[in-house]
């Protein structure tokens, strides 16, 4: 054992070097949220709670099925009578949120809202039913929500095989 | 009458078996470990996996090649990006197709933030195992700020399911750049933080130097991959040996270790993390402008806007079977799914108008082109339909036609493959985590065989801990950086 070592093994050097760093951070704000009282705020394109859009108070979707062929976990399920969607059922509990619906619509009918508070007692409350992912539309996605989400998120696009003119570049610089 | 025992068969030594998990907090998920010991000390170790066994291969073997993109996310949960990029990259492969530059370059981006991420959440695990808690604190504390990140580009935090088998899902946007660039300047001085905390620690020093000790042959033999090899000294490192995206295009150094212990590749990693804000500053610089996804109609998604003509209900268009061309197939009657199509074999059907969904089914379908699609048509008398049905379609609506074609069929049934098979390994952060695919000419692989580093790595856990204490358990279970959710898949 060397002079040096023997002087850094008996002053504890380098833990009270790492004692000052987390007293120095003991003074510094705070990052922990305190959940229920205040919630962050979440991203344009969140990939939660599931609704379906509208256009002139009425559904967009006109029930082909093409979200319920990819669905990797099968949780959408479509009934249809007399040239109406009469079901169109979620599984919430099954829906692994990849948003792969959303990328098969060819109609933009169905999309992922910010809503991620949305636990229940039963299965029965996390059933969606087409009410009820109506409702979620006016409730998650009012005015032009909806339009933004669609033009940002529902993908792909042409330009998406271009090159779109203001594409975002490091510097801000083209 | 009670019979005396043998003096000596009392004071017998015996090993003792014990159970480790599966629902050990430090095992990091469920993997059991049935210990022999002799003492303090291990005579025996056996790791039993498949706890998480949720039969990703098999899952995978049931669902095309775009479908089974989130299987992966579920594998490597810690980095869910680079699980995914390994998928993509193999599947484009065997698709023959390659993403546009500005793609690879995303990816790599992503991948190395993943790498960020996964090594924060190993080191927070690794030093709380080991006593240190602050560290874990800290390091939660950037991981939080590269979830953010993850969900500013694509609306998920964990399982994110991002890259596309082509591209990437959608194109960054400038507040993710700046966002990102000022993560970049920050987080070096974040990790001085985490070494001032453990780096000459005395106590992680006596609980990582000389634990777990492999030599460089050994480690090879052993298959290690990843840090966990480097930490022997071989400088093995798939994005150096077998570039893949935008890998070959930036300089990086591979930190090797020396000694081959648990400290030599908590070091490898701490250099890792250097190297990955390095890679991506670099990517930064050099992102081009250009396309997200590969030009190659029949693997990717068409896109959307081109097909809103027929789509938007605002154009108020009709199906129409013409009866000249209708062979009585029965194809749409069948595929209707609101059941509109009436009609008997071989003679011409007809649609209900009034049940027609107006979903496009019947017209992706119908092999003979005797379905029309007809603008301006709802709600008119069938005289009138006939007579609009025989005007020539403009141009823009027959590519919107042709375009909603290819969607459909890609959704129902999803490319096909070419017969052949194929193995792509890719560099996440546990090491080298391998896709093959068998495919039999359908859209559905035929074997889909991950090779994931975790499987691999808990399978050198004897090895690593014979001889030592019950206590370096842990620590060696930490150093090979396992996630059970790969390793049983």
């Amino acid at each position: 054992m060397t002079f040096k070592h023997f002087i850094k093994t008996i002053t504890f050097i380098e833990i009270l070097k790492g004692m000052a760093l987390t007293l120095r951070r003991m003074f510094s704000r705070a990052v922990t949220i305190q959940y229920p009282d205040e919630r962050r705020k979440i991203a344009p394109g969140f990939r939660g709670q599931h609704a379906l859009s509208k256009r002139g108070g009425k559904a967009k979707c006109v029930g082909c099925g093409l979200c319920a062929t990819i669905c990797p976990s099968q949780c959408i399920s479509i009934t249809r009578e007399k040239g109406q969607v009469t079901k169109y059922q979620i599984e919430l509990l099954r829906c692994i949120y990849c948003g792969f619906c959303v990328e098969a619509c060819p109609y933009g009918a169905i999309s992922l809202t910010g809503n991620y508070e949305y636990s229940a007692y039963n299965k029965q409350d996390l059933m969606m039913t087409k009410e009820k992912l109506l409702s979620n539309w006016d409730k998650y996605m009012p005015g032009t929500k909806g339009e933004e989400y669609y033009k940002k998120f529902w993908r792909p696009m042409s330009e998406d095989f271009g090159t779109p003119p203001g594409q975002a570049m490091y510097g801000g610089k083209r | 009458m009670i019979k005396m025992q043998e003096p000596e068969k009392i004071f017998e030594t015996r090993e003792l078996n014990v159970n480790m998990g599966p629902q050990h907090p430090a095992t990091h998920g469920v993997l059991r470990v049935v210990l022999d010991l002799d003492g303090e000390t291990i005579v025996r170790l056996t790791p039993y996996v498949g706890y998480l066994h949720r039969g990703i291969e098999k899952l995978g073997e049931n669902l095309s090649y775009f479908q089974a993109l989130p299987l992966t996310d579920r594998m490597d949960y810690v980095s869910a990006m680079s699980n995914n990029i390994g998928y993509c990259v193999a599947v484009e492969k065997l698709y023959g197709i390659e993403a546009p530059p500005r793609a690879k370059f995303i990816r790599t981006i992503v991948g190395e933030l993943s790498r960020i991420s996964n090594h924060l959440l190993w080191l927070a695990t690794h030093a709380l195992d080991i006593g240190a808690m602050t560290v874990f604190l800290y390091c939660f504390r950037e991981r939080e700020w590269i979830l953010e990140l993850f969900e500013m580009i694509c609306g998920a935090r964990l399982t994110v399911t991002y890259p596309r088998v082509g591209g990437v899902r959608n194109d960054i946007s400038q507040e993710f750049i700046d966002h990102l660039v000022k993560f970049l300047a920050e987080f070096p001085s974040r990790i001085l933080e985490y070494e001032t905390l453990i780096d000459q620690n005395r106590i992680w020093l006596k609980r990582t130097v000389g634990i777990g000790v492999i030599s460089a042959e050994e480690a090879i033999n052993w298959g290690m991959t990843g840090p966990t090899l480097r930490g022997s000294g071989i400088p093995y490192d798939i994005r150096k040996f077998m570039p893949y995206d935008a890998y070959d295009q930036v300089e990086f150094e591979v930190p090797i270790g020396t000694a081959g212990d648990t400290y030599d590749r908590y070091r490898c990693r701490m250099l890792e993390l250097r190297q990955s804000v390095k890679i991506i500053r670099q990517c930064l610089e050099k992102l081009p402008a250009g396309p997200v996804m590969a030009d190659a109609p029949k693997f990717v998604l068409p896109p959307k806007d081109k097909m809103l003509i027929i789509t938007h209900p605002v154009n108020e268009i009709a199906y129409f079977i013409d009866e000249k061309a209708c062979k009585g197939c029965g194809m749409c009657l069948r595929a209707c799914p609101a059941k509109a199509i009436t009609g008997e074999k071989k003679k011409p059907h007809k649609i209900d108008q009034s049940l027609c969904l107006q979903c496009a089914t019947c017209f992706v379908t119908c092999k003979f082109k005797a379905l029309k699609i007809i603008p301006g048509g709802k709600g008119q008398p069938e005289e009138k339909l006939v007579e609009l049905s025989a005007q020539p379609v403009a141009d823009e609506f027959k590519k919107a036609q042709e375009a909603l074609v290819a969607h459909f069929d890609f959704i129902k049934k999803g490319p096909k493959v070419p017969e052949g098979e194929v193995y792509v390994a890719t560099e996440v952060p546990k090491g080298e985590l391998g896709f093959y695919f068998v495919s039999d000419g359908t859209h559905k692989p035929y074997r889909m065989r991950v090779r994931s580093p975790s499987f691999i790595h808990a399978g050198c856990l004897e090895r690593l801990c014979k001889g030592h204490l019950v206590a370096d358990v842990i620590a060696n279970i930490g150093t090979i950086d396992i996630v059970l959710g790969e390793c049983d898949r």
